[in-house]
């Protein structure tokens, strides 16, 4: 037991606090860097160079190790911006995400502006039940999408498409009954034919993607949209509602400027995630009818898995790495997560 | 039921206007209107799973019969040879994930927060740019690692899987775990110091115990991580023996004519509740996970 002196004590403390001791940090720092380097980001450059190597099968790959691969430079990336395939798998990609986040906004618009209203009862209650879908596993929701939107007859999609036939047929008889010199028939052009095949008709499939898609992810914008919401001071409804502005005007002015910067980061992190989606259309059909619906990440894999075109495949991945790479950039530039690095 | 209450008390009083009293029925009439709509499929998972024999391709009503309900199928599932299996492979997998996770992010993301060192900023930027993508980068990469992995013997590993798991999710889970630490004031450790404890000290007595929050969260993230995850599983397993439940689920809708829907609506239910159970118990850590704290307003 020595009794330090106040000297021993401040030096004491000094070599302990964090300071530029660079040793420890770098030895805490590392391990995870390397796990994740291995990976990550080693299989990221080696990707990079099977796609200019001419590699086809899985075990071939392992052949470049013993040099028995040829570099063939560019001329799978010029192979694949000549293919059809390929285009309209990118075409599909972005519209998928374009519809989806349309979709996604306006019900997240609608949920969180109802789930914070004051006339509506119950809210917390109601924000407790409607972000559920969060709480599941994606491959779990999108095998039970997969069951609703089945293509058989008494599919329970399909027994709602009926039904809405039915309601379409209903009020045109009405109307006929009414005004009986007409001689109505149910028009063509609003009635679906059923049983809809929801897995081998392109659109169909499609609209199926994008129903699950935002089922997915409505719960996670309402999250941070109501967050928002409720951060926007009563004065300023207040204080608008005394200059004598109307509910939409409100909302013009009062709301959506309040959101807007949440909104964005909101749709910015959701788009890189239905860009990058995969299990959906894998689900569902594969991303068929054919290659049709092929979201650019499951065309990348078939094309090494099915086709054994692992050069290709490697081509398409890099290509969606870079567009991820953009999303990534995007994020961190338009959010503040990056502050106070 | 006490808002009812009140309108009704408020009504007789003359506070409030019979058609003010209706506005307000009426709009959370629609909120509860939308909620149910949403919330279709989960109420209809559930009764599939407790009806008797229902095919899609029967007449009957959406829901079966509730006088027939049972709980058979999922008597059926528990006792199941596959689940039983996929539940253990699971289980491997899952007690990789996490226990990887944490002994590689906690000093990392200690290390981020309270020293200074070569390059700390720019790999907390670059691990910042990977917190945004997670699963698409996975099945980018899957395509190399599988090639590699076939070559080597790797398949087959559910501690390989377990590994792939914990590695990917490394950026994100120890950056949450950073910014937590980062609202450890430093006087504890100061104190701590002070009193004559060593570097290892500070951190087991002080930080770690007052990091809890922020670990169950990682541990949270980690684990459904590997419960979650099915396409890497897909592809790097290929012995039905060592199939996850994840893996399992999809076989059972893979195979059309062979599922009856009750039984495979059981499965999927006891594959996800342990995920919505845990998921709701820490809802307060993973929301402040999700949201970064970063986007207040």
């Amino acid at each position: 037991m020595s009794v330090d002196t106040p000297e021993g004590v401040g030096n004491r403390i000094r070599r302990l606090l964090p300071s530029r001791a660079t040793d420890i940090g770098v030895v805490l720092v590392l391990p995870g860097l390397v796990l994740f380097s291995l990976f990550m980001l080693f299989p990221i450059a080696f990707l990079v160079y099977l796609s200019i190597t001419d590699v086809s099968r899985a075990g071939d790959v392992i052949g470049i190790f013993q040099g028995e691969a040829s570099i063939v430079w560019f001329a799978n990336y010029l192979e694949l911006f000549t293919d059809g395939e390929f285009w309209n798998s990118i075409g599909v990609t972005w519209l998928y995400v374009g519809v989806s986040l349309g979709l996604k906004l306006v019900l997240t618009l609608v949920i969180a502006i109802l789930l914070t209203h004051d006339r509506v009862a119950g809210k917390r209650y109601m924000r407790t039940l409607v972000i559920v879908p969060m709480g599941f596993p994606p491959i779990f929701v999108i095998t039970i999408w997969r069951a609703i939107f089945s293509p058989a007859k008494f599919g329970p999609f399909n027994r709602l498409v009926s039904a809405y036939n039915d309601v379409v047929i209903g009020l045109t008889e009405l109307v006929d009954t009414i005004a009986f010199f007409l001689a109505l028939r149910a028009p063509e052009l609003l009635l679906v034919d059923v049983p809809v095949n929801w897995t081998g008709g392109r659109w169909a499939a499609f609209f199926g993607y994008v129903v699950t898609e935002t089922w997915l992810a409505y719960p996670f914008m309402v999250i941070i949209v109501v967050s928002a919401l409720q951060d926007v001071p009563m004065e300023l409804h207040d204080a608008a509602k005394v200059d004598g502005a109307g509910y939409l005007n409100r909302l013009r002015h009062v709301t959506i400027p309040a959101i807007k910067g949440p909104l964005v980061f909101a749709s910015i992190l959701t788009a890189a995630t239905s860009f990058q989606n995969f299990l959906i259309p894998w689900v569902f059909n594969k991303g068929g009818p054919g290659r049709s619906n092929e979201l650019l990440l499951v065309y990348g894999y078939r094309e090494a898995r099915v086709f054994n075109e692992y050069a290709m495949s490697s081509a398409i991945m890099v290509v969606a790495i870079g567009f991820i790479g953009l999303f990534m950039w995007l994020a961190v530039k338009k959010t503040n997560l990056a502050d106070g690095v | 039921m006490s808002t009812i209450l009140d309108a009704i008390a408020d009504l007789r009083a003359g506070r409030r206007s019979p058609v003010d009293v209706a506005k307000s029925a009426l709009t959370t009439g629609v909120a509860i209107g939308l909620l149910l709509i949403l919330l279709f499929p989960v109420y209809w998972i559930v009764t599939v799973a407790l009806s008797r024999g229902t095919t899609l391709s029967s007449p009957g009503s959406l829901f079966g019969d509730p006088a027939t309900y049972t709980l058979d199928s999922f008597r059926w599932v528990l006792e199941n040879e596959s689940f039983r299996r996929g539940l253990l492979n699971s289980l491997i997998v899952v007690t990789v994930t996490v226990t990887v996770t944490l002994a590689f992010s906690i000093p990392g993301a200690y290390a981020l927060s309270r020293r200074e060192f070569f390059g700390r900023r720019k790999l907390l930027y670059g691990y910042i740019l990977f917190t945004q993508v997670g699963a698409g980068l996975s099945i980018a990469v899957l395509i190399a690692l599988y090639a590699l992995f076939s070559g080597i013997g790797l398949t087959n590993n559910l501690l390989v899987l377990g590994l792939f798991y914990a590695a990917g999710a490394i950026p994100f889970n120890t950056w949450l775990l950073k910014t937590f630490m980062d609202n450890i004031p430093v006087s504890y450790e100061e104190a701590a110091i002070v009193d004559g404890a060593s570097q290892w000290q500070v951190m087991r007595e002080v930080i770690l115990p007052l990091a809890k929050p922020g670990i169950a969260a990682v541990l949270v993230f980690a684990w459904t991580a590997g419960w979650n995850e099915f396409i890497v599983a897909q592809t790097l397993i290929h012995d039905p023996d060592l199939y996850p439940l994840s893996v399992e689920l999809y076989g059972l809708i893979g195979d059309r004519r062979g599922t009856s829907w009750p039984q495979f609506a059981a499965f999927a239910l006891l594959f996800a509740l342990p995920v919505a159970i845990i998921y709701f118990l820490a809802q307060k850590q993973v929301e402040s996970g999700l949201s970064f704290g970063g986007m207040e307003g």
